[in-house]
C-alpha cells in the first residue's frame, strides 16, 4: 500500500490553501498565516514501488507546478502518516488530513482506476483519495478543532486526523 | 411460500397501538398510527407477518415525499376574517391548482401532473419539459452533497419524462440563514449559514457544470427562520419531441436498471424527507452524487431513445428503486430479483438494496426484443446496464432473493391503500394598516437607496452566478447577468434560451423565470403566493415574452402541516393559486410541495417561514425580439408603467427602516395582464429598447440597477409617476413595492407608436436616460433631488455578497 | 469544393460538443462526433477527417486535475496517430478542457516534442468562473495572426471563458520567449482599449495574459475562451457582431474550414 501527497512546487501560487485562509480570517480566526494544501492518494493492491512512483509522475502530479512523495505504509498507518521530509518544518505548525469515511462513496477513485489502467498498468489496485491541509501560525487545540469542524471537514462524512 | 432466509419477519400481527407506533419510530417509517393499523389489517387478512422488505415498501409508498399525503388529503379550514368562514377540501391540490389547470384546458399544455415533469408545447414537433424539486433535508447535514444531489435529481426528472428529454438549463433558488450570524449564535450541531451558502452553491456548481447544463436563473433569498432548516430548490428545463411523451408499460416486457451501482447512501430519504430535523438526524440519508455517470447516462440513452428501444424510462429518486419500479408497474405487476442488482459493496441486505437512494440511476422498461441492443449501446459508453426483473400480469409486486421469494403484495394495496388523514387548518387574516406617513430628507433617502441595493435579498448575487457555467451549449441568449458582463452587471429578469443545437433552423426561445417572497408569507399568505405569481409572469414579460403561452410550476415549502395555522396558511396561498391561475389564464403544469421543515432548538421546535417558489416556464417566437435590462441610449425617454401603490407592507425599505405597519402588495390580475400583454406587444415591434420589472426596493432600485447596468445616468421626475393615493411621498413612491409595474427605455421617434399601444393602461413618462454617470431622482413639489453616482451604486450592489 | 470533414472527441464528461459541432456546420464543416472508445477500437479512422476538434467540458469529471485522465488516455490509446495527424498540417483545435488536454499531453506548444512543457493551473481566484473577456489577437505577420484558426480577426475581439483552471504556465523563461518569438501565443487577455488587464480582466492569472497558444506551423490551436458561444450576435451580451447575425466566434470555424477547402 502506498501513499501520495502532490505538493506545490515551490514559486507557484497554492490558490486553494489561500482560499481556506481567507475562510478561515471569515470566521473570526486570526492566528493562522498561512495555509497549504496537498491532495492524498492512498493506493492499495499488488502494486510495485515503481509503478507507484510513475502513477504519482505521470498521472498524479503536474508535471510543471507540482512534485510528491510516496511512501509505502500500512493499513494501519496511512491514514496518519507524514512524508518522510515534510514540507515545513516548524513546530508552531500542524498538519490536518481528512478522508472519506468507509462506506462513503469516493467519486474520485473510480478516475484514478480507469486512469492508472491507460498508463498500461493492468494491476488490479484499489485508490482512496484525501486532503491535507498545512496550517501555519500558533493556534490552540481548541481552535484547531473549530477549523477542522467548521472548514475542512464534513464529520457526516469525513474523517480527520490532526498531527 | 415466502422464505426467511434474506429477510426478517417482522411481527405486526399482534401489536397495539403504542407498539405500532414504535415499530413505526424505530425503524425510520415515518407512519402514522392510522397508517400502521391498515397495514395491520392487510397482513391480517392474509394471516401471515410481512418481511422487513414488505414493510419498508409500503413506508416507502406511502410517504408523504411520494404520496403527498397532506395536499391529497381531507382538510377542515376555518378562517377566521369580518367573519368565520368553513371549507373541506378532500384533496387540496386537485380542489385549487390543479382546478385551474383542468379549467383551463390549454390544448399546448402537453402532460401535466403526472410525469416526472410538465410538458408544454415548444412547436409542432416539440415540447419543453421543466420541474422543479427542493432538496432542503439532506442539504442542511451535507450541504455540498445535498445540494448536488438535488440538481442531480432534477435533471433525472427530466431524463425520466416520457422517455427522456434533453436537459437545457438549471434553475437554482435557495433561502438561507444570516451568512453574517456571530458563529455562537449557531444551534449546535448545526452548520453556519455561511458555510451552508458557500457549500450548496459548490454542489449545485459541481453538478451543473459538470453534466454541461447551464444554470441560468434563480434567486437567494436570507432569512434567519432558514438558519437551521436551509431551502434548496432546484430545477431543470429540456426539450423533448412530441412523439415521445407517453410512456407505455406491457407484460413481460423487462426492467433495465442503468447508470450508478447501488449502495447504503440514502437509505430511508423518502421517509426521512418527513421527519423534522434534530441533531440526530440519520447518517445513512447522506448522498453522495457522481456527475459525470449521469452524464454518461444521458449520452446514451437519448441514442437508445431514439432508436425506439424502450418503452418507458423514470429515475430512481426518493424511495430508489421500490418507487420507480412499483410506480411503473402499477397496472401489470412485477417481479424483481434483487440479487440481480449492481453493488458499490457487499453486504447489502436485500430491504436496503431496494430502498436505497443511491445517485445516478435510471430504470428503463424494454420489450425483450431489444434485449441485446440497448444494452449494448449503454455498454459502448462504458454505463452500466443491468436486468433485474420483467413486468407480469398478476397486478402483484414479487421480490426475489436468490431465488426466495421475500415480499408479495397487491399494488393496488400498495398504491391506494393508504389511508386519507384527516387534518385541520385555521387562519386568521390580519387586518394590514397603513404605515405613519414616511417623510424623509434628501440624505435619508440616499442612504436608504444605499441600504437596500447593499441588502442581501436585493444585492447583486455575481459571486454564486459567476461560479455556474451559465453559457455552456451556447444558447444563452439573455443571461441572467446583464451589461458588458465583465465588470459592469445589472440582474437580468428573466433568462432565454434559444435551443439552435437542438432544434435546426428555429427562431424560438424559452423562457425561464420566476417568483419568490416569504417576507410577504409572513404577513399574508395570499398576497405572497399572489404577488409570487405576478412576479414571475412580470419577469417573463419583461424580457419579451407572451403571457399567453407561459405556464408555471409550484413549490410549497412549509412547516410543520399538523399545526393548525401553518396548514391554514398553506390553504390561503393555494387559494391565490387557484385565483391567479384563473385571472391571469396561466395553467400551472407540475408542483412539489416539501413539508415539516421544522426544527428544534433547545427543545423547542420552530417552522420555517412559508416559502412559495413559483417558476414560470413560456416559450418566445422569436428569440431575436427579446430585450435586456441595462439603458441603451441617452436622451432615450423613461416610462414607468403601472400603478404605484402605498404598499410597503414586507417591502425591504420596511425592514430596513424598522416600519411595522404597511399594506403588503396586492395583485390586480386585470390591470397587470392588460399590462404584459401590452408589454409583449411593443417589445416584439421594436419599440422598447430596455425594460425591467420593479420588485423588492421598488422603483428606485430598479431605476438605478437599468443604469449602473449600463455605466449610464437617469435623470427621474418623482412628481410624474403615477400614484393611486396622491399624498404619497416622495420616498414611498420610490420604495414601494406594488407589483405590476415596468419600467421602460423608448426611442423619441417610437414614443408615438409606443404610447398607442398603452393607451389605456396607467403609464407615464417619467425621465430620461443621462448623458452622465448620475442616478437623479427629483421632486419639484417637494423640492427634494437625490444625485448618485452609477459607477458607486453598482459597488455598493457588489460588495455585499463577495466571498 | 470540398467536403471538410471533421472529428469531434468526445468521452464522458464532455459537454461542448452540441455547440461546437453547430458552429463548423455553420461554416459548412460535415461533422461527426466520435466517442473515444470508437476511436480506440478503428485508429486510422482518425485520417479520415480533415479538422480534428476537442471540444470543452469536465473529461472524466477533471477527476485530479482538469483534462488530465483523458490526456493520459489519449495520449497512451492514440498518442502516434494524433502526432501524425498534427503533424501533417491539418487544423486541430482544443477549446477549453480540449486546451487543457493538448498542454497535458504536450500536444502544444509543440507536437514534435509531444511532452508536457506547460500547463494550465489553478485560476488565482480558485474559483470556477464564467464570464466575457477581452482577448488582443497577436498579429506579427504581416499583420495577421501566425494561427490558421485566427486570420481576419479585429485587434481586440471579446469571449466567453469559463473554467476553473485556465492559468497559463510554460515550464521556464526560454520556452516563453521561444512563444514569443515563434509567434505561438494567438490571443492574450486584454483590457477594452488594449490595456494591461487585471483580475478579472485576465480572469485566472495567466502568464503574460496568454489566453491561447499554438504549435509553430499555426495549425495546432488551444484556447481557453469559447468561440463556439459566439457564432451569432445574439449570444453576444451587447449582441454586437462581425454583422447583424454572426459574431466574431464564427470567423474562427470559418477559418479552419476555408483552410481546407
Amino acid at each position: 500500500m502506498f501513499k501520495i501527497e502532490i505538493l506545490m512546487k515551490k514559486g507557484y501560487k497554492n490558490s486553494h490553501g489561500e482560499h481556506i485562509l481567507s475562510d478561515i480570517c471569515g470566521i473570526g480566526i486570526k492566528n493562522i498565516t498561512k495555509v497549504e494544501y496537498s491532495p492524498l492518494y492512498v493506493i492499495d493492491g499488488d502494486i510495485s514501488s515503481v509503478e507507484t512512483e510513475t502513477i504519482a509522475a505521470e498521472l498524479l502530479s503536474d508535471k510543471i507546478t507540482e512534485t510528491y512523495t510516496v511512501n509505502s505504509c500500512s493499513q494501519t498507518n496511512c491514514g496518519q502518516s507524514l512524508p518522510s521530509k515534510p514540507a515545513i518544518n516548524n513546530s508552531m505548525n500542524c498538519i490536518v488530513e481528512v478522508w472519506y469515511k468507509k462506506g462513503v462513496t469516493d467519486t474520485v477513485s473510480g478516475s484514478v482506476v480507469k486512469a492508472v489502467k491507460d498508463l498500461g498498468i493492468s494491476k488490479k489496485i484499489e485508490v482512496k483519495t484525501g486532503h491535507k491541509y498545512y496550517l501555519h501560525g500558533k493556534i490552540s487545540q481548541t481552535i484547531l478543532n473549530k477549523i477542522v469542524i467548521k472548514l475542512l471537514a464534513n464529520t457526516l462524512i469525513q474523517e480527520y486526523k490532526i498531527k | 411460500m415466502k422464505s426467511a432466509v434474506n429477510c426478517k419477519i417482522i411481527e405486526i400481527l399482534n401489536l397495539s397501538d403504542n407498539q405500532l407506533i414504535k415499530l413505526s419510530r424505530n425503524n425510520v417509517l415515518s407512519l402514522s398510527i392510522e397508517e400502521m393499523r391498515e397495514i395491520q389489517k392487510y397482513f391480517e387478512k392474509l394471516k401471515i407477518n410481512p418481511t422487513d422488505i414488505e414493510i419498508e415498501t409500503i413506508a416507502q409508498a406511502w410517504s408523504e415525499h411520494c404520496k403527498h399525503k397532506t395536499l391529497t388529503g381531507i382538510i377542515e379550514y376555518t378562517e377566521y376574517a369580518d367573519v368565520q368562514t368553513k371549507r373541506t377540501y378532500n384533496n387540496l391540490l386537485k380542489e385549487t391548482i390543479f382546478k385551474a389547470t383542468v379549467e383551463l384546458n390549454k390544448k399546448w399544455c402537453l402532460s401535466v401532473f403526472k410525469d416526472n415533469a410538465g410538458v408544454i408545447e415548444f412547436d409542432s414537433k416539440n415540447g419543453v419539459a421543466f420541474k422543479v424539486e427542493t432538496h432542503n433535508h439532506p442539504s442542511a447535514l451535507e450541504p455540498y452533497g445535498g445540494s448536488a444531489t438535488g440538481i442531480g435529481g432534477a435533471i433525472r426528472d427530466i431524463l425520466g419524462v416520457g422517455l427522456g428529454a434533453k436537459p437545457l438549463a438549471n434553475t437554482d433558488v435557495f433561502c438561507f440563514g444570516d451568512p453574517n450570524t456571530k458563529a455562537y449564535k449557531i444551534p449546535e450541531g448545526m452548520h453556519h449559514p455561511k458555510r451552508i451558502a458557500k457549500s450548496v452553491v459548490s454542489g449545485v456548481r459541481d453538478y451543473g457544470n459538470r453534466m454541461g447544463i447551464p444554470t441560468v436563473n434563480g434567486a437567494v433569498y436570507f432569512d434567519d427562520g432558514y438558519m437551521a432548516n436551509p431551502l434548496v430548490y432546484c430545477g431543470t428545463m429540456g426539450i423533448i419531441p412530441k412523439n415521445k411523451i407517453e410512456k407505455k408499460v406491457n407484460s413481460e416486457d423487462l426492467i433495465l436498471v442503468v447508470g450508478g451501482r447501488t449502495g447504503r447512501d440514502g437509505i430511508h430519504g423518502a421517509t426521512f424527507s418527513s421527519i423534522q430535523l434534530d441533531q440526530e438526524s440519520d447518517v445513512s440519508a447522506v448522498q453522495i452524487g457522481n456527475p459525470i455517470i449521469e452524464k454518461k447516462v444521458l449520452d446514451a440513452m437519448l441514442k437508445a431513445r431514439d432508436l425506439n428501444l424502450y418503452r418507458a424510462v423514470t429515475d430512481c429518486g426518493a424511495g430508489g428503486l421500490s418507487s420507480a419500479v412499483g410506480e411503473l408497474g402499477e397496472k401489470t405487476g412485477v417481479v424483481v430479483y434483487l440479487d440481480k442488482v449492481p453493488l458499490k459493496y457487499s453486504g447489502l441486505s436485500p430491504w436496503e438494496i431496494w430502498i436505497s437512494e443511491a445517485q445516478e440511476r435510471m430504470v428503463f422498461v424494454v420489450p425483450p426484443k431489444n434485449k441485446n441492443r440497448i444494452v449494448e449501446i449503454f455498454e459502448k459508453e462504458n454505463v452500466e446496464a443491468v436486468f433485474i426483473g420483467k413486468f407480469t400480469r398478476d397486478k402483484k409486486l414479487t421480490l426475489k432473493y436468490n431465488n426466495d421469494v421475500i415480499a408479495s403484495m397487491d399494488m393496488e394495496f400498495l398504491h391506494n391503500g393508504v389511508p386519507k388523514p384527516t387534518r385541520y387548518a385555521v387562519y386568521k387574516i390580519k387586518e394590514e394598516k397603513l404605515q405613519k406617513p414616511v417623510k424623509m430628507s434628501v440624505g435619508e433617502i440616499s442612504k436608504a437607496l444605499k441600504a437596500l441595493l447593499s441588502d442581501l435579498n436585493i444585492c447583486s448575487k455575481e459571486w454564486i452566478i459567476r461560479q455556474y457555467d451559465h453559457e455552456v451549449q451556447g444558447q444563452t441568449v439573455v443571461k441572467p447577468l446583464q451589461g458588458n458582463n465583465i465588470g459592469i452587471s445589472g440582474p437580468g429578469d428573466a433568462a432565454v434560451i434559444f435551443p439552435y443545437t437542438v432544434i435546426k433552423g428555429t427562431k424560438k426561445g424559452i423562457v425561464l423565470s420566476n417568483g419568490l417572497n416569504p417576507q410577504y408569507g409572513k404577513i399574508n399568505t395570499y398576497k405572497m403566493a399572489a404577488s409570487v405569481i405576478e412576479e414571475s409572469l412580470r419577469n417573463a414579460a419583461a424580457v419579451g415574452a407572451d403571457i399567453e403561452k407561459v405556464a408555471v410550476l409550484d413549490n410549497f415549502c412549509w412547516g410543520n402541516p399538523n399545526k393548525p395555522e401553518i396548514l391554514g396558511s398553506l390553504v390561503r396561498a393555494a387559494n391565490a393559486c387557484y385565483d391567479m391561475s384563473k385571472a391571469f389564464d396561466i395553467p400551472f403544469i407540475s408542483g412539489k410541495d416539501s413539508l415539516n421543515n421544522e426544527y428544534s432548538i433547545g427543545g423547542k421546535k420552530y417552522s420555517i417561514p412559508p416559502a412559495l417558489l413559483i417558476s414560470a416556464v413560456g416559450v418566445i417566437e422569436d428569440v431575436s425580439k427579446t430585450v435586456t435590462m441595462p439603458l441603451k441610449n441617452k436622451d432615450n425617454k423613461i416610462f414607468l408603467i403601472g400603478i404605484t401603490r402605498n404598499e410597503l407592507g414586507g417591502s425591504v425599505f420596511a425592514k430596513i427602516n424598522n416600519i411595522k405597519d404597511g399594506v403588503v402588495p396586492d395583485v390586480y390580475p386585470k390591470e397587470s395582464k392588460d399590462i404584459m400583454k401590452k408589454i409583449y406587444r411593443a417589445i416584439n415591434k421594436n419599440l422598447i429598447e430596455s425594460c425591467h420589472d420593479c420588485s423588492e426596493g421598488g422603483f428606485a432600485v430598479a431605476v438605478s440597477e437599468m443604469a449602473f447596468a449600463a455605466g449610464k445616468g437617469v435623470v427621474i421626475n418623482t412628481d410624474a409617476v403615477k400614484t393611486e393615493d396622491v399624498s404619497m411621498s416622495p420616498a414611498e413612491i420610490l420604495f414601494s413595492e406594488s407589483n405590476g409595474r415596468f419600467i421602460v427605455e423608448v426611442k423619441h421617434k417610437n414614443e408615438f407608436k409606443f404610447q398607442e399601444i398603452f393607451k389605456g393602461a396607467v403609464f407615464a413618462e417619467v425621465g430620461y436616460v443621462g448623458d452622465n454617470e448620475n442616478i437623479v431622482f427629483e421632486s419639484k413639489k417637494n423640492k427634494i433631488k437625490v444625485k448618485e453616482n452609477a459607477e458607486n451604486l453598482l459597488k455598493i450592489w457588489q460588495s455585499t455578497l463577495n466571498w | 469544393m470540398k467536403k471538410v470533414k471533421v472529428l469531434i472527441l468526445r468521452t464522458a464528461g464532455t459537454n461542448c460538443d452540441y455547440e461546437t459541432q453547430a458552429a463548423f456546420e455553420l461554416c459548412g464543416g460535415f461533422v461527426e462526433r466520435i466517442h473515444i472508445n470508437a476511436l480506440i477500437e478503428k485508429k486510422d479512422k482518425i485520417f479520415e477527417y480533415d479538422i480534428l476538434a476537442c471540444p470543452g467540458g469536465f473529461s472524466y469529471g477533471d477527476d485530479i486535475a482538469s483534462g488530465k485522465i483523458l490526456s493520459n488516455e489519449v495520449k497512451n490509446k492514440l498518442g502516434d496517430k494524433v502526432k501524425k495527424f498534427a503533424l501533417s498540417g491539418k487544423p486541430i483545435i482544443g477549446i477549453c478542457n480540449g486546451f487543457q488536454v493538448f498542454v497535458k499531453m504536450g500536444l502544444l506548444p509543440d507536437p514534435n516534442i509531444f511532452e508536457q512543457i506547460s500547463t494550465l493551473s489553478y485560476n488565482d481566484s480558485d474559483k470556477f468562473e464564467c464570464r466575457w473577456v477581452y482577448l488582443k489577437t497577436e498579429k506579427r505577420i504581416n499583420g495577421e495572426s501566425n494561427c490558421i484558426w485566427t486570420k481576419k480577426l479585429p485587434d481586440i475581439v471579446s469571449l466567453p471563458v469559463a473554467h476553473g483552471e485556465g492559468k497559463f504556465i510554460p515550464n521556464d523563461k526560454k520556452l516563453l520567449d521561444a512563444l514569443n518569438k515563434n509567434n505561438q501565443i494567438v490571443f492574450r487577455y486584454t483590457s477594452k482599449d488594449g490595456g494591461k488587464p487585471e483580475y478579472p480582466l485576465n480572469p485566472n492569472g495567466s502568464v503574460e495574459q496568454i489566453a491561447a497558444v499554438s504549435n509553430i506551423k499555426g495549425n495546432v490551436f488551444g484556447l481557453m475562451p469559447h468561440p463556439e458561444r459566439y457564432v451569432f450576435t445574439l449570444q453576444h451580451p451587447a449582441r454586437e457582431g462581425f454583422d447583424s447575425e454572426y459574431g466574431w466566434g464564427k470567423v474562427i470555424f470559418q477559418n479552419a474550414v476555408d483552410f481546407v477547402k
